[in-house]
């Protein structure tokens, strides 16, 4: 396979990657959006995946060709936002005044997150469909 | 009409698969960093896939009647794309835009593709005595 065009697949693979660790964090922030104890005895809190583009092919921008970007997940922070309180005195975490410390989630935010992994995801795939249409085009000049 | 040779219509369709190919990889890029905060849209720069073709049509230096026009393969720059709106988050790709280059540039890449068959289906034919 012609090198910038291998570099391009490595780019969309990257970004397949990426976008799946996305759903994979929002999945586990709608799994956990009652867990009032995590391992440190806290509520959970909402998780959220940092990106950053990443030259994948770095030889071939040394030369000065073209070549692709990928995106790499840098990061996965905590949302250090307050957690949502709820009044439920009989609940075995609630503190003197009766009140629940609930992790920090909104499911209408973690849903959009999904939505826009899954498309860019779907984007990708065609992506690298295309390019191997042309590589097997490209192919085809040896028969 | 100038006469013009196989060699430099393969070598026109060559380049032309290269500016295409280096189309492809930058649209497959930005598609990746579609999600990537401060990323912005790059694409082809227009001059340089001109002037690459124009550097096609002058042809390289030749001392000698014997010698062939070629000329080394031009190298591609990229361009921040001008005039996107951006996103919150500094970020100015867009998918349907990126995907329809990415489907432009699949479709121009098959019509060279077929054309230089086509050539080399001739030289075939004219090394194999007319078979």
């Amino acid at each position: 396979m012609p090198s910038p065009l291998r570099s391009a697949v490595n780019a969309a693979a990257s970004a397949l990657n990426a976008e799946r660790a996305r759903i994979e964090v929002a999945v586990s922030n709608l799994a956990n959006i009652e867990s009032t104890r995590g391992p440190d005895g806290q509520p959970y809190k909402r998780r959220d995946v940092v990106l950053q583009s990443n030259p994948v092919n770095s030889f071939d921008s040394v030369l000065g060709r073209a070549s692709a970007t990928g995106v790499k997940v840098a990061a996965v922070v905590e949302d250090q936002a307050a957690p949502r309180r709820r009044y439920e005195p009989s609940h075995p975490d609630a503190d003197a005044e009766g009140y629940v410390a609930l992790p920090n989630v909104d499911p209408a935010e973690e849903m959009v997150d999904m939505l826009s992994a899954a498309r860019a995801y779907q984007a990708n795939l065609t992506a690298i469909g295309l390019i191997r249409d042309m590589v097997s085009r490209a192919l085809d000049l040896g028969k | 009409m100038g006469q013009v040779s196989d060699a430099a219509i393969m070598d026109a369709l060559r380049r032309q698969m290269t500016v295409v190919a280096a189309r492809q990889v930058v649209a497959a890029s930005n598609l990746a960093n579609v999600n990537t905060p401060g990323y912005r849209a790059k694409e082809v720069g227009f001059d340089e896939a001109l002037s690459s073709k124009l550097a096609a049509a002058a042809g390289m230096q030749t001392t000698n009647a014997k010698h062939l026009a070629g000329e080394p393969v031009g190298d591609v720059t990229l361009n921040e794309t001008a005039d996107l709106p951006s996103r919150r988050d500094g970020n100015n790709v867009q998918i349907d835009r990126e995907l329809l280059s990415m489907a432009r540039a699949s479709g121009e890449f098959s019509a060279a593709q077929t054309a230089l068959a086509a050539k080399f289906r001739l030289v075939r034919y004219a090394l194999n005595d007319s078979r």
